[in-house]
């Protein structure tokens, strides 16, 4: 490189240590031959080392009392309250996945309820509705152990009763078991997201959270991310091709 | 369990109130806020992607919660202590050393940045979070955030005359009160 026409962003992602290995490259080759550019670099290096030093302070500043009691007080309350209504925080964050979300839903909607069978991922209705409206996915329903077993993930079927199946992937947890997420249209519009697993050949239910009534068709719900820390928490892998979808389906019917 | 998620808000609880003292550039205000944000938090944990980093999402809290604040008060008009132009330098007794002042200078100058690159410089050269992860706690682009934090960083070499090669002593910090 002879000419060197980088931005002050360029120059400062540089020093930032945000610019591709290629980028950066360039950069550094440039450098060595021009001080100007050099020195830029030392500015920006230095301007980010005094913020730091010059805000520590503020940092070593003591948290007032009312402020932390007030905060330990708010974790304390719903600590207690973990039990009834909350999904608990998994430990730690599993897997490779950095933050992007394993399935590519279409979201929308609020949750209404999670619940599941894992530890940790608890039953629980925020409202006080009546027990009656209890809405998971059953399971003794046969139409729905049935679409498990058959409908490709990606397809839907008709449950009966104005009730849909679609699967939406498959993919195997920690400990081998194979896992279905699907999802289930009730009637009165509400949308059941819900992944079960096949543990001793019956399909049982581990996560479930049903999209609030006013989902518009074909959304699932910001269940999205209670269903992401599920799916990090069990260690459940990528979802499976096509092809091995349908040999591991195939190979449940036999 | 929950409480890894309340204690790691805890832990955290300095880097937001300082995060919130440099968006209020007031102390009272900012501990509220900070108060306001972690009840929210609390309230969505359900919401935080694992694998991200909190911070990132809590500063995001705090600063939605900020500019709800300011929309409500908006009628009042946004009240800025001018007395309180160093609002960013610690209360950690009084400064002495030559060392001390300058870092002092320093905040101050950070203090006068537009608050749009003052919030940036402190996400990405203080807490020290990606370009990325800044975009999105400010719903803006990547390239704003880049544009807005070197225009800062060029204002504060500037004012402080650092060339990138002469380093200010700091030997004698903490010798005096």
């Amino acid at each position: 490189m002879t000419e060197h026409s980088f931005s002050d962003e360029t120059l400062m992602a540089f020093a930032d240590g945000e610019l591709s290995p290629d980028e950066a490259a360039a950069v550094e080759q440039a450098m060595e031959t021009d001080e100007a550019l050099a020195l830029k670099v030392a500015g920006f290096l230095e301007s980010r080392l005094q913020s730091q030093k010059a805000l520590k302070a503020l940092l070593d500043e003591p948290v007032p009392d009312a402020l932390s009691k007030s905060v330990q007080e708010m974790v304390d309350r719903q600590d207690a309250e973990a039990g009834d209504n909350v999904v608990a925080f998994p430990a730690k964050p599993q897997g490779t996945a950095t933050g992007t979300p394993r399935w590519a839903l279409p979201l929308a909607a609020s949750v209404a309820l999670v619940a599941g069978a894992l530890g940790g991922f608890i039953a629980g209705q925020s409202g006080g509705d009546a027990p009656g409206d209890l809405k998971m996915a059953d399971l003794s329903q046969p139409a729905i152990t049935q679409a498990l077993t058959t409908v490709a993930s990606g397809k839907e079927t008709s449950l009966g009763r104005n009730e849909r199946f679609r699967a939406i992937a498959t993919y195997k947890d920690e400990s081998g078991a194979l896992c279905r997420e699907f999802e289930v249209d009730h009637a009165d519009k509400s949308t059941v997201v819900a992944v079960a697993c096949r543990i001793q050949k019956t399909w049982q239910v581990q996560f479930t959270v049903v999209a609030a009534q006013n989902s518009k068709g074909y959304a699932p719900a910001s269940s999205h991310e209670a269903l992401n820390a599920y799916l990090s928490a069990v260690g459940a892998g990528e979802p499976m091709s096509e092809e091995t979808e349908q040999s591991a389906l195939e190979a449940l019917r036999k | 369990m929950a409480d890894a998620f309340g204690q790691q808000l805890i832990a955290l609880l300095p880097n937001l109130r300082r995060f919130a003292i440099s968006l209020c550039k007031s102390r009272d205000v900012a501990d509220d806020l900070v108060q306001i944000a972690c009840e929210k938090a609390l309230a969505n944990q359900a919401q935080y992607q694992p694998g991200t980093r909190l911070d990132a999402w809590l500063f995001r809290i705090l600063r939605n919660s900020w500019i709800d604040r300011i929309r409500r008060t908006q009628t009042e008009g946004v009240k800025v202590d001018v007395e309180d132009a160093h609002y960013l330098v610690g209360h950690d007794g009084l400064a002495a050393t030559e060392a001390r002042l300058m870092l002092n200078e320093t905040a101050g100058h950070i203090a006068n940045l537009p608050d749009e690159q003052r919030e940036i410089l402190i996400l990405a050269c203080v807490e020290e979070l990606s370009y990325r992860e800044v975009a999105d706690i400010l719903e803006v682009p990547i390239g704003t955030v880049m544009s807005r934090l070197a225009r800062a960083r060029k204002k504060i070499v500037a004012e402080m005359g650092i060339d990138g090669s002469a380093k200010r002593s700091e030997d004698e910090e903490g010798s005096a009160r």
